[in-house]
Order: structure tokens, then C-alpha cells, then sequence
């Protein structure tokens, strides 16, 4: 089932295809990484079940590597794990089906070389690596009517209600973001697919769209990058504007920072983005539960 | 000697054009060093014979790539002269493992004699290679060899590189984050490239960007690429520059040419039989 919102801009959600997936929550990884002063460090990386940061906690700070939101679930076939990373969409619910925590409601929450699911702490506190999780697919080939330049990528519809805040009066979409990051920013992720994976971004260069001081990061904020285009490959492109949602945190290791799965791409005259502090997805997850 | 592969078509361009162009592994007969990137149509093509570790077939880079300098001998099975290393290109990520692959440099009729799936031997030296009088710059790739071409100067206390191109950070696409030893980065950005027409063996700068520990940008830094692939087709891709050297402004700068290593990279692989190397004073 779709995720509750007060207003749906047009889009074509109405023929999307609905299609349950599953995967097995992963081991967790520990990183060996060198960081830019040459010191070499082993960390608790991407993978497993994150316990003790949640969806709206800082992004920064912790002794990690890649610090992956929820629980992080992958398919042992290659290609089926490569469906779950293409088909999943930020927003969609997702359910426990083995071991104590089923059947534990859940939510997509990013996507790395594993897809990231949120789940309340009481149900994180009884999941396990092997636990099997279930989708619910839905948002790939979502398009904004009458928008065509404006690129959506791993969006649940309901999503993407709460993500645009109504029309300017010059017809620009309205996008409410947490932070705002310059082109220097971009790190590792340039040149992957913009529908898998995410784009690695510097914490040191967020902003606060209003302010322009610095931002304090948090694990499911919405941000948006300037001068890159996500239409097909992440690459840099005068003009465009990347926005999607913060899902990992960030990395001891130069070219590397918090990963920001992407939700929308657009020319910048398209779109209005606008500062707003709830604009983190634990927001959009407690008014859907509500 | 690595196979030509063919790999799911990856992220495409904006414009919807697939890329259905040679490039990766395999042998290329006719392109070298020195040639223009414009003059073939390939998708990452590396000039010569492109080499690869893992015999298993996994992609990855194995001990010969993180080992491999350009630069370095490459010999046949049977100990006879194939070429130079020239180039790297592939990377790691999350998920997928593009292939590893060292360029070989050397003359066509040696070329249009090996095939893939030949056995061939990298005589690897350059691990380690540091210049005593600046130890603030980091050498990535370099063999001895490869060191006694750079166009390096002394100047007021820098070591200054010339370079055919000088590019912002945020020109530095795929090969980001990773580390210098393994494949390239490539230039992903066409308003940069809009200047001068790269060939390959040029010497490209990255500005605000270093290489010693990874690929990052890193204000006050400098990187130094030799172009090694042509163009790559996809969003974030383009040609593609194995990391030569990298340092702070203080201690590394980059001036406009004459910057390519193309030709002399050319005549080292056609070098009949290779003189012994007498070190100089300044990397000994």
C-alpha cells in the first residue's frame, strides 16, 4: 500500500506496476580505509543491522565508514539483486518475514551496494544478518505530467506528494531540502547509474539553503547538489540540480562522504528548492505511520 | 592478454544513445601513444594489448595491476619484447567490479602477433619510487623510466610539470574516491576538454585535487595524469588519466606544455633491446 499524503502532483502512478521483492538482511563489513593524512584505520562499514543510529540522527561524527541506515538487505543472485536496486523505491514499505522481528513494517531508506531499510528500534533490536525482508516495489518509471526535463529515480508517488511543496507562481516546483551542496562536493558515484547506488558528497561543503552557514547532516535529510545531472550516469553538468535523500554516513577516506540516493534531477530554472528543517525523511515516515 | 568483453550497457548519455563501440580488453591493433583521442571511435579505448591478472576471469585488480608502473616492460611468454605498460583503467564499487586492465604499448607488428588469453610477463618496478628532494610529492605509476621523460623543472623551489590541459576538481568523474594505483579518473566534464584535443601520452593537471591516499579533491593540491583511454561514452565518463604524481601547491605546480609522452612511450616499446638503466642522482 501507498504511504498517506495530503496532495499528489500529476503524475502517472496510476500505471505503475506494483511488484514484491526479497532479500536477505547482509553481514555487516568492516572497512579497511586510509585516510587523507595516510592513516590507516579499520571501521565498522556498509552492511548488517544498525541498531544504535537512527533515521534522523546526525550523519557525521561516528567511528564508521559508510555507515548504512536500517537494515541493509541484498539478494544472493545477481540479478535478482540487481531487480531489488533498480525496482525499490525510497518510501516503499517493506516487511520481516523469518525470525523473531516478523512481521516488522519497514521502510525503503536509501540504497547503496545494498538497499537500505528502515525499521522501528523494536524491531531492529530483534532482526539478524539472514533475516529475509519483502518490498513493495512501486515508483520505477514515475514521471511528473507535463514536466519532462524533471527526472525521477528511486521515488515512491507518495514520496514524492511530501517531497514537492506546490508550484512558484512562475510555475518552478517547489522541493523542500535540509542542505544544499556546491559542485565541489561530488565524490565517489560519479559516473554510476543514477537509479542504483548513490553519490558519495563532502560534509564539510552542506549548506543551509536560506543561510548559507554550514549544516549539520542528518541520516535521512533531502539535499539537493548543484551542477549535476542524474538523468541516466551521476556526471557533472552546468545548470542541473540532483536531489535526493542522505542514506549513509560519512567515510574516513578522501573522495568519499555521506551517500545521497538520488530522487530527482532537473535544469535548475525548473526547480525552487526551499530551506526547510523537517525536510528529513523520518518526517515523511512518521506521518505516513500516523 | 585480456579478452575483448562485453559488459551490461552501463548508465548511457543523456541524448539515449546506446554505445555499442570496441574498448575494453582485447587488442588494438594501430592505436598508440601520440595519436589524437578524436581519431577513434571507441568507448575507454586504451591503445596496444590490454593486460589482466585474475585468471579466474574476475574482474578486479590483481598484484601485476597494483604492482605495474608505466613505463615497465612487457614481455612475451618466450622472454621476447612486447611493448611498455602505457595505461590502466578500471575501478572498484559498490556491487560491481569493472575490469582491471593495463595498456601495452608496442609496435603493430608485434601486436598483430599476440592474442588474448596469452600468458605475458610485466617486469614491475616503481613501488616505492620517491624523489628525495621533495618528499611532500607523491609518485603513483612511475617507473624509473617513465620518470626520465616527465617534463619536470626546478622552479623556485616547486617542482613544475608541464601539462597539455589544467582541470577543475569537478572535472574528475568516474575513479573518484578510489585509489591511484588502480586504473584512471576520467575527465567528465566537456566545457574542460572544450581547449586544446587531447592525445594520448599527454600529461593533464587536476587542480585542488590529490592522489596520494585515493583520488579526492583536496584544495591546495595538485594532480598530475598521463591520458591513457579515449573518450568513455556514459554520464560521468570520458578519457581517462593514470595518476603520475600528486602534492601541495608549495611543493607541485603544473605549466602549459610541450606535455606529451605519447612519441617517446612509442620508441621505449620499439626499443630493439633496452640499454641498462643507470639511476640519476636526483631519484636514486
Amino acid at each position: 500500500m501507498s504511504m498517506p499524503v495530503a496532495t499528489e502532483p500529476p503524475t502517472n502512478a496510476a500505471r505503475l506496476v506494483r511488484t514484491r521483492l526479497a532479500g536477505v538482511v547482509s553481514p555487516a563489513s568492516a572497512n579497511a580505509v586510509v585516510s587523507p593524512a595516510g592513516r590507516a584505520e579499520v571501521l565498522p562499514g556498509q552492511g548488517g543491522v544498525l541498531t544504535s543510529v537512527q533515521l534522523g540522527d546526525a550523519a557525521t561524527g561516528w567511528c564508521s565508514d559508510h555507515l548504512e541506515v536500517g537494515a541493509s538487505v541484498r539478494h544472493p543472485e545477481p540479478a535478482a539483486d540487481q531487480a531489488l536496486q533498480v525496482l525499490a523505491c525510497v518510501g516503499n514499505q517493506a516487511v520481516v518475514l523469518d525470525g523473531p522481528a516478523a512481521p516488522a513494517r519497514g521502510m525503503v531508506a536509501g540504497k547503496h551496494g545494498a538497499l537500505m531499510v528502515a525499521f522501528p528500534p523494536s524491531a531492529l533490536a530483534l532482526i539478524g544478518p539472514g533475516d529475509r525482508v519483502a518490498v513493495e516495489a512501486f515508483g520505477a518509471g514515475l514521471q511528473l505530467t507535463g514536466e519532462d526535463r524533471v527526472v525521477l529515480h528511486s521515488c515512491d508517488p507518495a514520496l514524492l506528494g511530501w517531497l514537492l511543496d506546490g508550484t512558484e507562481p512562475d510555475g518552478r516546483l517547489r522541493v523542500r531540502i535540509a542542505a544544499q551542496f556546491s559542485r565541489e562536493a561530488a565524490g565517489a558515484g560519479l559516473g554510476m547509474p543514477a537509479s542504483r547506488f548513490n553519490l558519495d558528497l563532502d560534509p564539510a561543503l552542506a549548506r543551509h539553503p536560506a543561510t548559507g552557514t554550514a549544516a549539520d547532516l542528518r541520516l535521512g535529510d533531502v539535499v539537493a547538489v548543484v551542477d549535476q545531472d542524474h538523468r541516466r550516469g551521476r556526471r557533472f553538468r552546468s545548470g542541473w540540480l540532483a536531489v535526493g535523500v542522505l542514506c549513509h554516513g560519512r567515510s574516513a577516506a578522501g573522495g568519499h562522504g555521506v551517500g545521497m540516493a538520488t530522487l530527482l534531477t532537473a535544469p535548475a530554472d525548473r526547480l525552487s528548492l526551499a530551506g526547510d528543517a523537517a525536510a528529513n525523511l523520518r518526517s515523511f515516515w512518521l506521518a505516513a505511520a500516523a | 592478454m585480456a579478452p575483448a568483453r562485453w559488459h551490461a550497457p552501463g548508465p548511457g548519455t543523456a541524448g539515449g544513445r546506446p554505445a555499442l563501440l570496441p574498448g575494453c580488453g582485447g587488442v588494438a591493433v594501430g592505436v598508440h601513444m601520440g595519436d589524437e583521442l578524436g581519431r577513434w571511435l571507441g568507448d575507454h579505448l586504451m591503445p596496444g594489448a590490454c593486460v589482466e591478472d585474475r585468471a579466474d576471469g574476475q574482474a578486479g585488480p590483481g598484484s601485476v595491476h597494483m604492482l605495474a608502473c608505466l613505463g615497465n616492460r612487457v614481455r612475451s611468454a618466450s622472454g621476447d619484447l612486447l611493448g611498455v605498460v602505457a595505461g590502466k583503467r578500471g575501478g572498484l564499487a559498490p556491487g560491481f567490479l569493472p575490469p582491471s586492465l593495463l595498456a601495452v604499448e608496442a609496435p603493430d607488428e608485434r601486436l598483430e602477433r599476440i592474442c588474448p588469453g596469452e600468458r605475458v610477463m610485466v617486469e614491475t618496478t616503481g613501488r616505492g619510487l620517491q624523489l628525495t628532494d621533495h618528499p611532500g610529492i607523491c609518485l603513483s605509476n612511475v617507473s624509473p623510466a617513465l620518470l626520465d621523460l616527465l617534463p619536470v623543472q626546478e622552479r623556485d623551489g616547486r617542482l613544475a610539470v608541464a601539462v597539455t590541459a589544467w582541470l577543475p576538481s569537478w572535472a574528475a568523474g568516474s575513479g573518484v574516491g578510489q585509489d591511484a594505483w588502480i586504473g584512471d579518473l576520467d575527465i567528465a566534464d566537456e566545457e574542460a576538454l572544450a581547449g586544446p584535443s587531447l592525445r594520448y601520452g599527454d600529461l593533464v593537471a587536476f587542480q585542488d585535487f590529490d592522489s596520494s591516499a585515493g583520488r579526492f579533491r583536496r584544495p591546495g593540491y595538485v594532480s598530475v595524469g598521463l591520458v591513457c583511454h579515449g573518450p568513455g561514452r556514459g554520464d560521468g565518463h570520458g578519457p581517462g588519466a593514470c595518476i603520475v604524481m600528486s602534492g601541495p601547491a608549495a611543493e607541485l605546480t603544473a605549466v602549459p606544455g610541450p606535455a606529451s609522452l605519447g612519441p617517446q612511450l612509442v620508441e621505449l616499446a620499439a626499443r630493439p633491446s633496452p640499454p641498462q638503466r643507470v639511476p640519476k642522482e636526483r631519484n636514486a
